[in-house]
């Protein structure tokens, strides 16, 4: 893990972490550069310009205003074009996973076509093998995007796109919505978490399986208050309560660094709070505020859903 | 026939004000009066306050982004809010304050350039502000109703259907924002029919001052940009009054549609801001350096590719969206092309630079500003045209960072230099030059600081358009500079507010041409009188006061046409569009209430239509009518020739194809092509993106197809019949045929309704699309019938009298081309009917 990108991933497309967004980089410092070079020469020809005095000759026009921009973007359009026919290949053979935008979270499906495994708001990738995300939208026009490894591509109603990205060393890489859907779309974020294949696949396996056992009572009694208080009206926690769709799968919530889409440390702290006061801490969330939950039913809650590693 | 039966017999003498000197005929209505007025220079001078107005609001909003950004998790504005700041601050900085004042600029100046003494269709210009001030009313009073929209300047489906923003928020952007757009695009008519047909005498085309070039091209630009975005807003409000289901997916619709038709005008939009601007560019620089502008030719032809390509690149902000690579790269290498149209401008500014030492005034350091900024927000444009990079930075402060370069560098800084070079024009007074400094570097070192640093933001991952961040992901110290350098650029603006309030007391007193210019414009001592030209000279050069002596002579004497005005009335010339040769005399209307009347009509039926007030809607429809009605029946002014001075002897209102009336209806074709074809596009591309769709709805009924199509031409051949019957003085054949000719239109639209009366237009959005073909071509049937029993009656009713032909002559071209429009609706629904499974 790279420490030093403090409490969230790294999320920057100055940090490329895969082929994809290496890139991509590749092209912005090349680009800026010449960017700032051609800026350079313009500025001191409008110096040179104000300076001297002279007869300007059409052929200035021709050089400057007409061959030289032409052989500038002739070259870079070679030079993108090459880069985009080595990233926006989409690998057939590559694992799939199968994420839906909503207002505002993230679903998750590993192998959608085969194991179908649910899981929401973290998704996790093994290392130095192409990952093909499938992207549809439950709702309005998201976008996915998580700068570290790759550029981002619109989630949009009627239609499913897909790219393959490979992310090439192990960390937390932040991700979030890049198209403007609405009052939280500031807080709709999620990371993507590299990890060796081996590592990844027994991921995997254990994430297919049912949820940890409440061990002690306070979680029993929290497991009681998540069925009670109509929670599975919504949320999934496969062995407990199985067939909601309309909320993140709660199979392993606590075993999640984030909270409420890649926003908020998880901890028992933070689940309360989000719990009671859904509508306050993302605005615009399909689900209620429980504040009418008594404060020990919402700390067993709380420490209940925490124990869902 | 003697001057005095002449008089008895000439409709256009009832208009006259015998008893009044020019000066007068020419005076400006005071108090209440003043909002009849018509005059270019006080609709101009409107334009720019209204459009400075909205601009500031738009500034204060963007600052209370910057506040809310200053830190991370800031709580200074909620969620809402901030969305709702975001999306005013677009929506009013491009539809309520670029546009606008820029067309302001082209209002007030273009007539005094080229040399008329006011725009050729002065009530349309009335009415176009008052448009452009209910729509902007209407958008701003959403704050009033706590309904301010929130959801993007870009109103992406589906966030903005019934479902994701229920309440009028969004209503209120599509209605105003429409209704605004009807008068960016009567201005365009409006100043495509001023630069072709009202120039002084011998002033042609290569010898237009290259503003009116620049203005020219946006004005087309305009008239083909804006339609989509109109349509699509007529679609959307549709969607979201009526459920017609054109971006639902579930029913064949498309959210990309929407983006589509609002990035086809999204993207020309840019370079009509931008062009305009350029053209201030190209005025002040010459006179600075006391050089002509290098490269005329250079710059016209740059200015026309660059309308040209405008409309090939909108998808470069839809690269996203997953559009397939190929398609991708055409449009990034299209993208890219348009660095060769404005590197030649930008080396045409060079090249004239060169020509002598500049004055380094505070105009000419905002010339440098955007020279700068310009290049800079350019190359950055060149940047995201890469398909790669823009995955990357899309939807990122990156963009945030190169629109600003380009929109604020490309517009801004010239508009502020324009504001000190023609502010003595509006106030006969000089701003401050020592305060004007201070003005330009705070607002050149605050843009910076502010923009500069939203690239790297941008890059190190930071999305658009979002209220709050987490701290400690690498933005913190970035944003809090860039809101540090928004309140220096604010200060900046504010100085100069504060100097031009200054300035009106204390200012120094211009004088005649203070900066030493070319340009007609400088022709009168500061203020010009109202009139612009006591006689109207004629221009051999395209810097007339530096080549031609004789008009740095007393104004009021220099010799030219139309000094006489044997009628009493305003008039100006009407030129050849090309030679620029006198072609008639062009009679301008006086002061008149029925703009006003009919705008503000529009604005009720506007705004009860948001408040689902139909009868009231309803009632302001006939009101609208009527005001347009009472604007057309005055009596005509043609038929006759007048001695126009120089040897020239013209008719007035001459019924001719080389005419501002008929160019304006030429122009006007243009605008209902553009919204026709953007509904052909919309069909077009439902039925390619998905085909199924298309199996389910009912096939059109061809026989009725067919007969619209063979009623069609009918109408055409009626119109045309009309006109030379018309001609030859035949009143009442001529009014019986505009007869048969309208019920012929009655006849074209009932057809095509019944051809498609099977089709469910609630089931698919193809099926929608299709009614909404049809009910585009029944509003213009609507328009042609009411013309051509306008024309029958006031034939009928003595009206028009033998010799007058103008509106005939005019309505004959319209006709054609609605008929055109109908007949190929029915060919389409022929060609589905044949092509549906």
């Amino acid at each position: 893990m790279n420490a030093e990108l403090g409490e969230f991933g790294a999320q920057s497309a100055l940090r490329a972490f895969g082929p994809n967004a290496e890139a991509a980089l590749l092209l912005t410092v090349v680009m800026s550069v010449a960017g700032i070079v051609i800026l350079a020469i313009v500025m001191g020809l409008v110096w040179l310009a104000v300076r001297r005095t002279g007869r300007p000759r059409s052929w200035w026009i021709w050089a400057g205003g007409i061959v030289w921009p032409l052989a500038t973007i002739l070259v870079l359009f070679v030079f993108s074009t090459i880069t985009l026919r080595a990233i926006a290949r989409t690998d057939d053979t590559a694992f799939v996973i199968e994420v839906t935008g909503h207002q505002y979270w993230w679903d998750v499906v590993y192998d959608p076509d085969g194991r179908a495994i649910r899981d929401a708001n973290e998704i996790w990738v093994p290392v130095g093998e192409p990952v093909t995300f499938r992207l549809v939208t439950d709702d309005v026009i998201h976008s996915f995007w998580v700068p570290s490894l790759a550029g981002k591509m619109d989630m949009i109603p009627g239609r499913t796109n897909a790219f393959t990205m490979v992310a090439s060393e192990p960390g937390r890489y932040r991700g979030q919505c890049a198209e403007f859907c609405g009052l939280s779309h500031p807080q709709m974020a999620f990371e993507v978490v590299a990890v060796p294949p081996d590592r990844f696949a027994a991921f995997l396996d254990e994430l297919q399986g049912e949820a940890r056992d409440a061990a002690r009572p306070e979680l029993l009694a929290g497991k009681q208050v998540f069925l009670e208080a109509g929670c599975a009206a919504c949320h999934q926690i496969r062995g407990v309560a199985e067939g909601a769709m309309v909320g993140p799968d709660l199979t392993r919530v606590g075993g999640r660094a984030a909270l409420g889409a890649g926003m908020w440390r998880m901890n028992k702290g933070n689940l309360a709070g989000w719990i009671a006061d859904v509508g306050d801490m993302k605005p615009g969330a399909q689900m209620p505020n429980y504040n009418h939950l008594s404060g020990p039913d919402l700390r067993a809650l709380a420490a209940y859903l925490e124990s869902l590693t | 026939m003697s001057a005095t039966a002449e008089h008895q017999t000439y409709t256009g003498a009832l208009k006259g004000e015998p008893n009044k000197s020019f000066e007068e005929i020419w005076a400006q209505p005071r108090g209440i009066r003043s909002l009849t007025s018509v005059s270019h220079r006080v609709v101009g001078k409107r334009f720019i306050v209204t459009g400075f107005i909205f601009f500031l609001i738009a500034g204060l909003l963007a600052l209370g982004v910057r506040t809310q950004l200053i830190v991370p998790g800031n709580t200074f504005l909620d969620l809402q809010t901030y969305n709702q700041f975001f999306t005013m601050h677009g929506t009013l900085m491009m539809f309520l304050f670029a546009i606008p004042i820029l067309e302001g600029f082209g209002v007030y100046f273009l007539p005094l350039m080229l040399g008329a003494r006011d725009l050729i269709f002065p009530r349309l210009g009335a009415f176009g502000y008052f448009c452009y001030l209910f729509g902007g009313i209407i958008v701003l009073s959403s704050f009033l109703f706590d309904a301010a929209p929130e959801s993007g300047w870009f109103m992406y489906t589906p966030l903005t259907t019934k479902e994701y923003t229920p309440g009028l928020s969004a209503d209120f952007w599509l209605i105003g924002i429409t209704f605004a757009e009807i008068a960016s695009v009567t201005a365009a008519v409006e100043l495509i029919a001023a630069i072709l047909c009202a120039r002084a005498p011998g002033m042609s085309l290569t010898k237009m001052p290259i503003f009116g070039w620049y203005i020219l091209i946006t004005a087309f630009m305009i008239a083909i940009g804006f339609p989509p975005l109109i349509i699509g807003s007529v679609l959307l409000e549709s969607q979201r009054l009526l459920g017609l289901p054109f971006f639902d997916a579930a029913f064949g619709g498309d959210p990309l549609l929407w983006q589509h038709l609002f990035w086809i005008f999204g993207h020309p939009e840019v370079y009509i801001i931008f062009l305009p601007a350029a053209g201030f560019v190209s005025t002040m620089l010459p006179t600075f350096v006391g050089k002509p502008i290098f490269g005329y030719g250079f710059l016209v032809a740059a200015i026309v590719t660059m309308g040209f390509i405008s409309f090939g690149l909108w998808a470069h902000h839809m690269y996203a969206t997953g559009i397939s690579p190929v398609s991708l790269s055409l449009f990034s290498a299209a993208s890219t092309m348009v660095a060769i149209p404005t590197g030649i401008q930008i080396f045409c500014f060079i090249a004239t630079l060169a020509q002598g030492r500049p004055r380094f005034t505070t105009p000419m350091l905002f010339v440098f500003g955007f020279l700068f900024i310009f290049v800079l927000g350019g190359l950055t444009g060149v940047m995201l045209a890469s398909v790669p990079f823009n995955f990357q930075v899309h939807d990122t402060y990156f963009v945030v960072a190169h629109l600003h370069y380009v929109l604020i560098g490309g517009m801004v800084f010239p508009l502020f230099g324009a504001f000190y070079y023609w502010v003595p024009h509006f106030t006969g007074r000089m701003m401050s030059e020592t305060l004007g400094k201070w003005v330009f570097w705070l607002m050149f070192i605050g843009f910076n600081t502010t923009f500069f640093l939203m690239h790297v933001t941008g890059l190190r991952g930071m999305p658009r358009r979002v209220a709050t961040y987490p701290e400690d992901i690498g933005w913190d110290r970035l944003n809090m500079l860039s809101s540090i350098g928004s309140y220096i650029l604010a200060a900046g603006i504010a100085l100069f507010v504060i100097d031009f309030f200054r300035h009106l007391r204390s200012g120094e007193p211009a004088g005649r041409n203070p900066w030493g210019a070319g340009t007609m414009e400088w022709f009168y001592p500061t203020v010009a009188p109202g009139y612009n030209f006591r006689a109207i000279p004629p221009v051999r050069s395209r810097e007339p006061l530096w080549d031609q002596p004789e008009l740095n002579e007393d104004p009021a004497a220099v010799g030219g046409v139309l000094r006489a005005y044997p009628d009493h009335r305003r008039e100006t010339v009407g030129c050849d569009p090309l030679s620029g040769e006198p072609l008639h005399i062009a009679r301008l209307p006086h002061p008149t209430w029925v703009p006003l009347f009919t705008a503000f009509a529009i604005a009720v039926m506007f705004g009860s239509l948001l408040v689902s007030a139909y009868w009231v809607t309803a009632g302001a429809f006939v009101a609208m009518m009527a005001g347009f009605t009472a604007w057309a029946w005055e009596p005509s002014d043609s038929g006759v020739t007048r001695d126009a001075g120089l040897g020239y002897r013209l008719p007035v209102d001459k019924a001719d194809r080389r005419s501002h009336t008929y160019i304006a209806v030429i122009g006007t074709l243009l605008i209902l092509g553009a919204l026709y074809f953007s509904l052909v596009f919309g069909v077009l591309y439902l039925w390619n993106t998905f085909p199924d769709f298309a199996a389910r709805i009912a096939r059109p009924d061809p026989l009725m197809a067919g007969g619209a199509i063979a009623a069609a031409v009918l109408m055409a051949v009626g119109a045309m019949a009309a006109k030379w019957l018309s001609m030859r003085d035949r009143f009442l054949t001529a009014a019986l045929t505009g007869v048969v000719t309208a019920a012929l239109g009655a006849a074209t639209a009932g057809l095509l309704y019944l051809a498609i009366a099977d089709i469910d237009r609630n089931a698919t959005a193809l099926g929608a699309t299709a009614w909404a073909i049809v009910a585009y071509v029944g509003v213009l049937m609507f328009i042609a019938i009411w013309w051509a029993l306008f024309n029958a009656l006031r034939k009928l009713t003595g009206r028009t009298r033998p010799g007058q032909h103008v509106a005939d002559f005019n309505f004959s071209p319209f006709a054609k081309g609605v008929a055109l429009f109908a007949a190929t609706t029915g060919a389409l629904l022929l060609a589905a009917q044949g092509a549906l499974p």
